[in-house]
């Protein structure tokens, strides 16, 4: 791991950035010996601290890797887990490729939907929903798949589906834990997945240790 | 760069030979057989994105379909660019691209010119199955005040993109989204306000970026063209203008490989406007009771030829040339030679460098020796602001080709994201700091190991103009000594290097001499020259203050405006007895002209033109002048005879060849060998041949650094208030506002802080402008763009004092 020594530009730039961000953004700049190449972590870094990708995310990300804004932004409108929306504390999405579609995920959508009164790919006006529809996850022996943000509950049906909105709205949990909602609103597990994960996330952001989710690292 | 080895490849059975490691498009092409392409261009890296380029190139496995655009050529390559398959994919990439392209081609810009279309009509399919809606975005968007953006029209063939990454360094644009919702945009808030945003609608290959001076002004098959260089600055960008009845639309860049390689700058490319400004002079003009008046070409040519002759020959003095082709500036020259018999003669306004340095200087490096050099060592202005297009060049060499580059420099430059080394100084401590350079000690051990790995090229020139011209040549004296070092001086003004070949010095003489040393060869041919030592332009305009001189003739220059000292400047021309002016526009000097004669420019003269490098090229003439302008030669001619001489100036042409004859370095050069011959990438002249060639070895004169507390870095900006920015009016919205930069610690030194307003005097003049922080100046630095119209009274000062103006 190289030592970053931030230069003034880079320091002000996220001056107003909390310490722990500013400290794992050091920590990612170091893992990579062209400080482009940490665009994506630091997005998400970003992401932490102004709640979705806004412009001035962009920017400071930009100072960071040495990038125009406008190529920041040509990768943050790629990826669509980068939000440039603000996005509700829970971000439902429901895995609608095609095992989970065989297997249902058209009704858990249309539940989460009813339930919610949040339509697909919006938020609600409460800000603590938003539901969107994703791609694969990769668990399609647990299909139809819902993620909390990015927490995966398997086997869900849409009866499930409503209970786990009404959860999310009234009980308002501090952390998006994989391991409990599973038990609570999930069916059969595809299999064990092996190494450990985080205790669960708190934010619309992938649980990955640099970006500052509950628990241990894996 | 090292000579590659040589393959042999085949293609549709012709054999043909290629670089090892060739991308096979470009193979092709140098052999002649062209291969469809939109996002392979030759001076960009490959990307493969549009498909275009398909070819079935023969593998282990049989035929395989490539795109030759990332395919590189082996030995033993066999290549069928017209089999069914290889036609097929061209349909197929073809109908999938016009599945979104909307069909607007007769209101379209690129029209008549679009490889789209030209490819579609030649390798397409005839029809397309696609029947549904095609996308529709807003039709064009703004994405600078010079571009516009169609979306709809984009093939996101990324050459746009690529060259605002690749070869200008300003990233602006950008693809955004993915899938079918793609695009190509700016940064919300960051309009594509790059210096060099022409060049991507010209490589456009649909009509998705157009220029807000060309756009909707005519089509492309009814526009006539010359090849000509840009005489914007002293790079020599060839280029191409282009008018439609009679009226220059659009200027292009042509590639030239020595020189801009395809490329300009947005200065380059829309200062055409400037032509058909409507303030440009269109009659002569005679000052009557301090007013000027229309008059006749007859009555003013017989004002001025009897005011002239009313003067010994030495107390009239010339100034300018510089922005005149070679032949302007050699009839300038002999007239004020041998019709007036006046040595007071001088292109430069004490703003350049020595004029022996400048043309005579050796080694002198070429604009090519970049590609091959090791380091290179800039100590100039910002080339980015002032020579664009050698910026791409110098660019290119250390971020492509590796070159360690060295910036020394009071200030950020445009180059400083390639930049190996950068070293900042107060202006007026060069000297200084050069000499630490030299020694290596401290923090200049690196730049000094740096130094030692040659060829090194060194681009001097002034950083700032107020900085001492002889530092150039101390820098200049210390680089020739570096392993394989040489040397590129910077000129200021586009034809600078032509007209100090064409003698407008007063020590020099047509042909890249001294005076002394072909005075009585010039006479055998001229007759009598003058006897006695002229003075430069500082000289002149003190001795028409003084009363010594007593009339001024200036071809195309602005003393008042330009000069380091601009109020000595208006005092001279206030006390000169009799002042013409042969100029486009009424400028600050033109102004306090009692004559004031309207003479052809750029685009309806044809001539030579002389670059920084010494290289020749061809300028050509595509329109009229308006009104009655005439050609500045023809005009000095009608002097001449009017002063009972003959300038023997029937046309440009009889100059180009008397040049030829009289011009020691220029013998050689004719107008055919420019046009037609070898001469079309331009003639490097040679400076040491023969005996009467100016031969220039710098010397470090042991100049001392300035002790001042504030130095002044007074730095040209691109966009600055100069005349023919200032008549073009889409380059005119861009100049920049004005400013004093002081770094943080100077402001808080001073009290100041952000938009307070503070005076800045120096030995010329003095400016109040707000304040600003630019924490890239060293302490003790203060930085004024040169040649705004908020900041020209200034003059060329090093030593500054500010002083903070109280808000009442």
């Amino acid at each position: 791991m190289r030592q970053v020594d931030l230069t003034a530009e880079e320091t002000s730039a996220i001056a107003g950035w909390s310490a722990e961000s500013r400290r794992r953004a050091e920590e990612i700049l170091s893992l990579y010996p062209e400080k482009r190449s940490a665009v994506m972590p630091l997005l998400y870094i970003s992401m932490i601290e102004n709640a979705y990708v806004t412009a001035d995310g962009m920017r400071q990300v930009g100072v960071l890797t040495g990038l125009s804004p406008a190529q920041v932004q040509s990768v943050a409108s790629f990826y669509t887990m980068y939000k440039r929306e603000p996005v509700g504390k829970y971000l439902v999405g429901v895995c609608t490729s095609i095992s989970c579609f065989l297997l249902g995920a058209d009704d858990v959508l249309a539940a989460i939907e009813d339930e919610s009164g949040v339509p697909d790919g919006e938020t609600g006006s409460d800000g603590v929903l938003s539901v969107e529809h994703v791609e694969c996850n990769g668990a399609c022996g647990g299909a139809p798949v819902v993620l909390v943000n990015w927490e995966m509950i398997e086997s869900v049906t849409p009866e499930k589906a409503r209970e786990l909105v009404k959860w999310l709205r009234d009980g308002q949990p501090e952390v998006a834990n994989t391991e409990e909602m599973q038990q609570l609103f999930g069916g059969e597990r595809s299999f064990d997945w092996g190494i450990k994960e985080p205790e669960g996330a708190i934010l619309p952001v992938p649980a990955f240790g640099p970006y500052g989710s509950v628990g241990e690292d894996s | 760069m090292s000579e590659r080895e040589l393959v042999t490849i085949t293609i549709d059975g012709v054999e043909m030979q290629g670089p090892a490691g060739e991308v096979l498009i470009k193979v092709a092409q140098d052999n002649g057989n062209f291969i469809p392409r939109f996002c392979w261009h030759p001076r960009m890296k490959s990307v493969g994105m549009c498909r275009m380029c398909l070819v079935e190139v023969q593998g282990p496995r049989g035929p395989m379909l490539l795109p030759s655009c990332t395919t590189r050529v082996n030995d033993g390559m066999e290549v069928d660019t017209q089999s069914a398959v290889v036609k097929k994919a061209q349909e197929g990439v073809l109908e999938y691209l016009l599945i979104n392209h909307p069909l607007d081609c007769p209101v379209c810009d690129k029209g008549g010119e679009c490889p789209l279309q030209d490819h579609t009509i030649a390798y397409g399919p005839g029809e397309s199955r696609f029947v549904e809606e095609k996308r529709h975005y807003e039709k064009p968007i703004p994405i600078s005040d010079l571009v516009l953006l169609d979306r709809e029209r984009c093939i996101l063939c990324a050459r746009c993109t690529r060259f605002s990454e690749e070869i200008s360094g300003d990233p602006l644009i950008e693809f955004k989204d993915r899938g079918n919702a793609v695009q190509v945009i700016t940064f919300p808030d960051e309009p594509f306000s790059s210096y060099f945003s022409g060049n991507t609608v010209q490589i456009c290959p649909v009509g998705a970026l157009t220029a807000v001076p060309y756009r909707f002004k005519a089509r492309p098959w009814d526009l006539e063209a010359v090849e000509s260089v840009s005489m914007v600055d002293s790079v020599g960008s060839k280029v191409s203008v282009q008018s439609s009845q009679n009226t220059v639309v659009r200027i292009d860049g042509i590639d030239n490989d020595p020189t801009n390689q395809g490329w300009l700058s947005d200065k380059d490319r829309f200062i055409f406007e400037s032509i058909h400004s409507e303030h440009r002079l269109t009659k002569p003009l005679i000052k009557e009771d301090g007013a000027f008046r229309e008059a006749t070409w007859g009555e003013a040519l017989d004002l001025v030829g009897e005011r002239l002759a009313g003067y010994t020959g030495e107390s009239v003095a010339g100034l300018g040339g510089a922005n005149n082709t070679n032949e302007e500036a050699f009839a300038f020259g002999k007239f004020l030679r041998t019709i007036v018999v006046t040595p007071h003669i001088d292109a430069q306004l004490d703003d350049g460098l020595d004029p022996h340095f400048l043309i005579g200087v050796t080694p002198r490096a070429s604009i090519p020796d970049l590609e091959t050099a090791a380091t290179i060592l800039l100590w100039a202005g910002d080339l980015k602001e002032e020579y664009p297009v050698l910026y791409l060049r110098v660019r290119r060499a250390a971020a492509e080709l590796g070159a360690n580059l060295i910036v020394v420099h009071p200030r950020r430059t445009g180059l400083d994201d390639v930049a190996t080394h950068k070293i900042r100084y107060q202006p007026g401590r060069g000297p200084d700091v050069l000499r630490e350079i030299a020694a290596g000690a401290g923090d200049y051990e690196d730049v000094k190991t740096a130094l030692a790995g040659g060829p090194v090229v060194a681009i001097v020139g002034r950083t700032g103009l107020g900085e001492d011209p002889r530092l150039a040549e101390a820098v200049a004296a210390f680089a020739r000594d570096l392993p394989g070092g040489k040397i590129l001086p910077l000129a200021r003004r586009g034809n600078i290097v032509g007209a100090l070949d064409m003698g407008l010095a007063p020590t020099l003489l047509p042909g890249r001499v001294s005076e002394s040393t072909a005075h009585d060869l010039l006479e055998a041919e001229w007759g009598p020259l003058p006897e006695t030592r002229g003075r430069g332009s500082s000289g002149v305009l003190e001795g028409l203050r003084d009363g010594d001189l007593k009339a001024l003739i200036m071809l195309g220059t602005d003393p008042v405006r330009d000069h380091a000292d601009p109020e000595a400047a208006a005092a001279g021309l206030a006390a000169a007895e009799f002042v013409v002016a042969l100029d486009h526009f009424h400028t600050d000097s033109t102004e306090m002209a009692d004559v004031v004669l309207p003479v052809h420019g750029f685009g309806e003269v044809e001539g030579s033109v002389t670059n920084t490098e010494g290289r020749v090229q061809k300028v050509n003439r595509l329109v009229p002048g308006p009104g009655q302008t005439r050609p500045a030669w023809s005009v000095l001619d009608d002097l001449a005879r009017r002063m009972g001489g003959d300038l023997g100036a029937v046309s440009a042409e009889t100059l180009a060849k008397e040049i030829e004859r009289v011009a020691p370095a220029y013998h050689g050069v004719t107008w055919d060998t420019l046009d037609w011959g070898s001469g079309r990438e331009g003639l490097v002249l040679p400076v040491e041949d023969g005996v009467q060639h100016l031969e220039y070895i710098p010397v470090d004169d042991g100049l001392s650094s300035s002790t001042a507390r504030y130095g002044l870095h007074l730095g040209r900006v691109l966009y600055d208030d100069g005349v023919r920015v200032r008549m073009s009016p889409s380059l005119a919205a861009l100049a920049p506002e004005a400013y004093v930069f002081l770094n943080a610690e100077d402001a808080a030194d001073l009290d100041l802080a952000s938009d307070d307003q503070v005076v800045v005097e120096g030995e010329y003049g003095s400016v109040e402008l707000p304040v600003a922080i630019d924490n890239s100046l060293g302490k003790g630095t203060v930085y004024v763009p040169a040649n705004l119209s908020a900041t020209r009274n200034l003059g060329a000062a090093v030593a500054v004092v500010l002083s903070k103006v109280e808000s009442s």
